[in-house]
């Protein structure tokens, strides 16, 4: 091992990490945002809806994330073109970005456990609560807004903070289709000095200490919002 | 013209191989609960210095992505192991792809017998005592079939990520499921790429139900171990 070489190494993967954080990010609040509807359509048994995402959800358990995302790879593209040939609009999805698809993958994926976190921690809320806060006056949203979503936050927190790990650590399957992330830098690097081990140390120990730093976060962030609940 | 391969062409070839997949996922399931146990045991029996490296084992193997993982142990054990005059310059990529998944079901598995055996009141263990067993008595008798119903369905769990992760070993070069499924989609220039991942996702999909309905009997078959807690005494 070359500590001369896991430095350069270190500086050659760094202009990539906050590109990762933030595709990370994004891929993180759209499974929020598809998770919280999924869980709205399994809370109030929406007919056909709560069969799809049932059905989903089942095969996602069973499809490794690496093949959904070659699905979603050969197919995405067709899928688009045939809603803008309906629409009769003139985009050509065959050169749609990779990224885009694996934003799409990923979501999708990962909303399928916020789904669970979401309904589980707005159910964890107890009813005395909700109310109590009716007796108060509270309309139903005010008491969604100011009394339920507070306290539900809390809860999934901690579960928040791993999903985002979770994504962080499924965007490094990306460089199979030419996204590039921490991993598939560390990748081009190491093909390009032959130092393979040393830039695979310094990508999982960047991912380990991102990894730390979010559990701090939360952490923080949790007892912050608990004192004020 | 090349002729696209039918639907059954494609799951023949993909079960030709199916063999490796299986086998590499058998042995790191296998050796990866032992590991489980054997570094769960070294954190409940506190042995220093040991515990402070399976914590760290632990906290590396579930933060870093298994993908890495996996490329580190490939290119990583041969250099190691040369230092003490073990030559593996040849190590095939089966058995890096075993090494690194164990790894992973080990560390991910500390954690969940971790938490099935904290889960055995400390009553049982008195009880245990008070009666004469002898600690291996007591772990075998007492303890075990304690922990068993609660940490199946982490088990479970466990299991489908380590399902999910072996379709990554064809990374390394394992020709694997994964690795046939690239070279029909590559081969037939792109005419069924959808159809033979849609076809590997259905095996991945029965091999992860076969597993859920294995924890599932299991735990059918351990229920009366369960002891009754305050809140659902009078309810079973």
């Amino acid at each position: 091992m070359n500590i001369e070489i896991l430095w350069q190494d270190f500086l050659g993967i760094l202009p990539v990490v906050p590109q990762t954080i933030a595709l990370a990010v994004i891929i993180f609040l759209l499974s929020i945002l598809i998770g919280t509807v999924m869980a709205l359509i399994q809370e109030y048994n929406v007919p056909i809806l709560i069969q799809i995402v049932v059905l989903f959800k089942l095969f996602l358990r069973g499809t490794p994330l690496i093949v959904f995302i070659f699905i979603m790879y050969y197919s995405l593209p067709g899928i688009v073109n045939f809603f803008t040939n309906l629409l009769s609009l003139s985009y050509n999805a065959n050169n749609i970005s990779p990224m885009i698809i694996l934003i799409v993958a990923v979501s999708l994926t990962v909303s399928s456990f916020q789904a669970e976190t979401i309904r589980g921690s707005f159910l964890s809320v107890s009813h005395g609560q909700i109310e109590a806060a009716r007796s108060l006056g509270y309309t139903p949203f005010q008491a969604f807004t100011r009394i339920i979503t507070p306290q539900a936050l809390v809860e999934a927190l901690p579960e928040f903070g791993s999903a985002f790990l979770v994504v962080m650590k499924a965007i490094s399957l990306g460089f199979m289709i030419t996204v590039v992330d921490i991993f598939a830098q560390a990748r081009l690097i190491a093909s390009s000095n032959s130092y393979y081990i040393e830039a695979f140390v310094v990508a999982a120990l960047m991912y380990w200490g991102i990894a730390v730093i979010v559990v701090k976060l939360t952490n923080k962030f949790e007892s912050r919002l608990l004192s004020r609940s | 013209m090349v002729e696209a391969p039918s639907t059954i062409d494609i799951i023949s070839l993909l079960l030709q191989v199916a063999h490796i997949t299986l086998y590499i996922l058998i042995i790191s399931a296998v050796l990866g609960l032992l590991l489980g146990s054997f570094l769960t045991m070294i954190i409940v029996k506190n042995i220093p210095i040991l515990k402070q490296l399976t914590t760290v084992l632990s906290s590396f193997t579930r933060s870093v992505p298994i993908i890495i993982q996996l490329f580190i142990v490939y290119y990583a054990i041969p250099p190691l192991l040369s230092n003490f005059g073990i030559n593996v310059s040849n190590l095939s990529a089966v058995a890096a792809s075993i090494v690194a998944l164990t790894l992973y079901h080990g560390g991910y598995l500390t954690e969940v017998l971790r938490a099935a055996y904290k889960a055995v009141d400390k009553g049982q263990h008195e009880a245990a005592d008070s009666f004469g067993y002898t600690p291996i008595q007591k772990f075998f008798r007492i303890i075990l079939p304690q922990v068993v119903p609660v940490g199946l369905p982490g088990w479970g769990n466990a299991l489908i990520h380590l399902i999910h992760d072996t379709s990554l070993v064809f990374a390394l070069g394992v020709a694997d499921i994964m690795g046939r499924a690239e070279l029909i989609a590559a081969a037939s220039y792109g005419m069924n790429q959808v159809q033979v991942f849609i076809i590997v996702a259905v095996i991945y999909i029965v091999v992860t139900f076969l597993s859920d309905g294995l924890v599932r009997l299991l735990e059918k078959r351990t229920k009366k171990y369960k002891l009754d807690s305050g809140l659902n005494a009078g309810g079973a």
